[in-house]
């Protein structure tokens, strides 16, 4: 299967979802939707956002350079043009459309989104997605603080910008379409000021946006408990639940599962590390999904969602390596906010005791496990990344780098370039091994919709794009 | 005097026939008595077999020919019913036999007769045969265009049992139809306009492609959901006028076969029929319209409500509700020629428009049973697939004349005319459907021409 026919696959199993406008019915302008989350949005920015809230905010509120049609292709966005490359992936020359202007109405052109590029290279504050410019010729040597710009990115016109790679990437153009590329503060939604703490964000049209004035006039998106989403979705009071569990009887589309969990073995285990690898190796990765993980789950054979590989899945428990048991201790770095990486960072405690390794869990904040996972101080980590692109070099590049840094992001890319179903998913597999790290499960959160609500479109990414929401008959006016 | 008096009623006699003769009937039988010229050899006794598919045009076209070859120096002797005319011709000494057959040509408006004529005089040389034939027979034929007398003559009964309207596909085009008209847009018959997010593709009443315009559509602003608006009618400078959501209203002209641009328009033409056509204007940034609706195309006069519109559909012929205004609440408001609310019954009038609370937003308006008052001819009111044909009657209350089985894809157009060429309306919907060569639409033609009946 090719990865346009995968991209279509999942677009018509999408498409086939309850809530979408498929029949005799245009999609309305007007009306406000309310989006109820489990935790609370702090971050617009898409070269900063990482958390799922985070990126609803910034997804809302900023434009991609490329966007994707109802069956999954990619169209124009910000650029006026999907890009091709003349030298077989190395060289793309990126046309910005004419006219734009961002939310607040200053002009967008080919500058902004050099920018847009450059900041995800920053050092300050550092951006949680480089690996979405590690390409880029000289990215390694802004990461590195040597330069001050990457060589590969020149803004040559006001609406035209040239990428130079430092390997060829037949990728780009869906990179094009992941949300950190996005230009902050261009998208569907524009939000007025900041809410107080706990109150809801309410997002406002913009007329302005790319891809067109969104068809709601406002998007408030709330932070709503379990019980109190099925409640509020029943009452009306909120149009759509993203949560892990589903909110009452309430359907809605399927989102794909490219929240990756993955563990990685650090440098502090020393001769402990055979053994837990073994471990590791055993563990019933379906049992982890079915049992241990919310929301929708699936095991991770490699490190690129089956989402995104189509292909007959690695079996997720391997034998027990002979030999690999050693006594000792060790320590389970988490994120204390991160509910799946907590509930299966309990279950592989039961998993490594059988094989005679005494396991704690340390769950720390986010600031504190941002550090420790960067300086290697850990053990055993496990990791948690919301996979923002289509392809599986992009995926693994992406997780790579999250886990082992931008060197590793780097190889990710040169390993996967251009390699879809079984071969991608092989050198995923080996991928993994080099870098030590123990691909185990990939979640989805469940999404409960009102009947009213359509336009639930989610793209190959995962991510929902607000700007298509609409509300079927009655809630109409004009904007 | 007296001679006087009867040459008068003679001549009364004579042209009171002509005079009442349907003038489509009689061109065409005009022309059939001309294409079988006059006797030969004095042979004048002729036996005249009429059939016809619409049991009520057998007796009118038998009289329209009877006048016409009696014309040409012919007796004429009707045989009717008879299962061997020849037959029966032989048997009463008639020395030809005329055997008609007539009707209305599908998908134009043109009445249609083919005749054998068979010579049934005995022959010498032939005694021993007597079925044998003097002479062999030969095929003649006429046309006329069908006038509204015609019209009601030829049509012919629904089957009994038959559904009120049949639904089948017309044809494809590639990429999504946003709009739909039909109308004469220059060529001289009924063809169908639609408009493309990048072109205005114009077809044959079968749904062959006759001409395309295209256009760039980044030219225009960004709307989220690509829309527009098209109608066929007088717009001076040519007979398609079309206004894309995000851009400006433009009029095409149909010129040796091509569509050219041939002028602009300050609002939106919504829609168009006998009645005249309708503008209006986009919501700013939408694919919808304000409700602000106008008969000519110079300024748009203020909204009437905040509502906003789907679109505005005409009924092709007029009528009791020559327009119909849906919105976004899926509610039609049913208009009179003035954009009046529409008066129903004629005793009823109301400051009010008569509304049908429950439409999809690819809707047309088509009097497909020919009483006078268009039905609206829409897809389903809901956004769940699938998606279906429903023929509603223009009363609020009443129950579906119509409602198809399932249809692939989303009806998201639609349009009225007679395509068909039976003198009633037909409409076509424009379903958009996804495959593996992208998006394409599937024209659904709805017609209640028995022809059609499955």
């Amino acid at each position: 299967m090719s990865r346009l026919d995968r991209v279509r696959t999942l677009a018509a199993a999408l498409a086939l979802a309850p809530g979408l406008a498929l029949a005799g019915v245009r999609p309305a302008p007007g009306g406000s939707v309310t989006l109820a989350l489990p935790a609370e949005a702090r971050i617009a920015d898409p070269a900063l956002a990482q958390d799922a809230a985070d990126l609803v905010l910034a997804r809302a509120t900023s434009a991609p350079l490329l966007e994707r049609d109802a069956g999954g292709r990619l169209v124009p966005g910000v650029l006026a043009e999907v890009p091709t490359s003349e030298d077989g992936g190395r060289t793309w020359r990126l046309r910005v459309r004419d006219g734009l202007v961002t939310a607040a109405g200053a002009p967008l052109g080919a500058a902004e989104v050099a920018a847009a590029v450059a900041r995800l290279l920053s050092r300050a504050p550092a951006s949680p997605h480089a690996w979405a410019a590690l390409a880029l010729l000289g990215a390694d040597g802004v990461l590195a603080g040597r330069a001050a710009a990457p060589e590969g990115l020149r803004v040559v016109s006001a609406r035209e910008l040239v990428l130079t790679l430092a390997l060829p990437l037949p990728e780009l153009p869906d990179l094009l379409a992941a949300l950190p590329l996005a230009v902050a503060g261009a998208g569907p939604f524009v939000l007025p000021s900041a809410p107080a703490r706990g109150a809801p964000w309410v997002l406002r049209a913009n007329p302005a946006a790319p891809g067109g004035r969104p068809f709601l006039d406002a998007l408030a998106l709330q932070v709503v408990d379990a019980r109190a989403a099925a409640r509020l979705l029943a009452r009306g009071k909120v149009e759509l639940v993203l949560r892990p569990e589903r909110a009452g009887d309430a359907a809605g589309p399927a989102l794909p599962p490219l929240r990756a969990t993955v563990a990685a073995l650090g440098p502090g285990l020393g001769p402990r590390a055979a053994a837990v690898r073994a471990a590791l190796a055993s563990v019933d990765r379906a049992a982890l999904a079915r049992r241990f993980a919310r929301g929708a789950a699936v095991p991770l054979s490699t490190l690129v969602p089956p989402a995104l590989l189509a292909v007959a899945a690695v079996p997720a428990s391997a034998p027990n390596a002979p030999g690999a048991s050693a006594p000792g201790r060790l320590r389970i770095l988490v994120r204390g906010d991160a509910a799946d990486p907590r509930a299966i960072a309990d279950r592989l405690q039961v998993t490594l005791f059988d094989r005679g390794i005494t396991a704690a869990v340390d769950a720390v904040d986010r600031e504190r496990f941002a550090a420790r996972l960067a300086a290697g101080d850990y053990e055993l980590a496990l990791v948690e990344v919301q996979v923002l692109a289509a392809r599986p070099a992009l995926a693994a590049a992406q997780i790579a780098t999250a886990v082992r840094g931008p060197a590793a992001g780097r190889r990710a890319l040169g390993a996967l370039a251009g390699l879809d179903g079984a071969p991608a998913a092989a050198a995923a597999e080996r991928l993994a091994r080099e870098l030590d790290l123990v691909p185990l499960v990939a979640t989805a959160p469940r999404a409960s919709a009102a009947p009213a609500l359509q336009g639930i479109a989610v793209g190959p990414e995962g991510l929902l794009d607000p700007g298509a929401l609409w509300l079927l008959g009655g809630e109409a006016h004009a904007p | 005097m007296r001679l006087a008096t009867a040459a008068v009623a003679l001549a009364l006699a004579l042209a009171l026939p002509a005079a009442a003769a349907p003038p489509a009937l009689g061109a065409a039988a005009d022309a059939l008595a001309a294409e079988i010229g006059p006797p030969a050899e004095g042979r004048r006794a002729l036996a005249l077999a009429v059939e016809t598919r619409a049991p009520s045009l057998a007796r009118p076209l038998e009289a329209a020919l009877e006048r016409a070859l009696a014309g040409a120096g012919y007796t004429v002797t009707p045989v009717r019913g008879a299962a061997d005319a020849e037959g029966a011709a032989r048997e009463a000494g008639q020395d030809w036999l005329v055997r008609v057959q007539g009707g209305l040509v599908p998908g134009r408006r043109e009445l249609a007769l083919v005749g054998e004529v068979i010579p049934t005089w005995p022959s010498f040389f032939l005694q021993r045969r007597p079925g044998a034939r003097a002479i062999p027979p030969r095929l003649v034929s006429s046309r006329a265009p069908a006038d509204a007398e015609a019209l009601v003559l030829a049509r012919e009964g629904r089957p009994s049992g038959a559904p009120f309207a049949a639904v089948r596909p017309l044809g494809r085009v590639e990429g999504r139809v946003l709009a739909l008209a039909i109308g004469d847009a220059g060529g001289g018959s009924a063809a169908i306009a639609a408009a493309l997010p990048g072109a205005v593709v114009l077809l044959s009443p079968a749904g062959a492609p006759l001409a395309r315009f295209d256009v760039d559509p980044s030219a225009r602003g960004a709307v989220r959901d690509p829309a527009a608006t098209i109608a066929v009618g007088d717009f001076g400078a040519g007979r398609v006028a079309v206004a894309w959501a995000g851009g400006a209203p433009e009029v095409l002209a149909l010129r040796a076969g091509a569509l050219e641009r041939a002028g602009a328009l300050a609002a939106a033409p919504l829609c168009a029929g006998e009645k005249g056509a309708v503008f209006g204007a986009y919501a700013p940034g939408t694919g919808v319209l304000a409700d602000a609706l106008a008969r000519a195309p110079g300024t748009v006069p203020p909204r009437r409500s905040a509502r906003l519109l789907y679109g505005v559909a005409a009924a092709p012929r007029g009528g009791p509700v020559s327009f119909a205004a849906l919105g976004t609440d899926l509610r039609l408001e049913l208009l009179g020629p003035e954009l009046q609310p529409a008066e129903l019954a004629p005793s009823t009038s109301s400051s009010t428009a008569p509304v049908l609370p429950s439409v999809g937003t690819g809707f047309a308006l088509a009097d497909l049973d020919g009483d006078g008052v268009a039905e609206i001819v829409a897809s389903a009111p809901t956004a769940a697939p699938p998606d279906r044909v429903r023929v509603l009657a223009a009363r609020p209350g009443a129950a579906p004349l119509l409602e198809s089985g399932p249809v692939e894809g989303a009806i998201l157009a639609g349009a009225g005319g007679d395509l068909t060429g039976d003198g009633l309306d037909d409409a076509v919907l424009a379903a958009i459907v996804r495959g593996p060569g992208g998006v394409a639409t599937e024209l659904l033609l709805v017609t209640s021409d028995p022809r059609e009946a499955p």
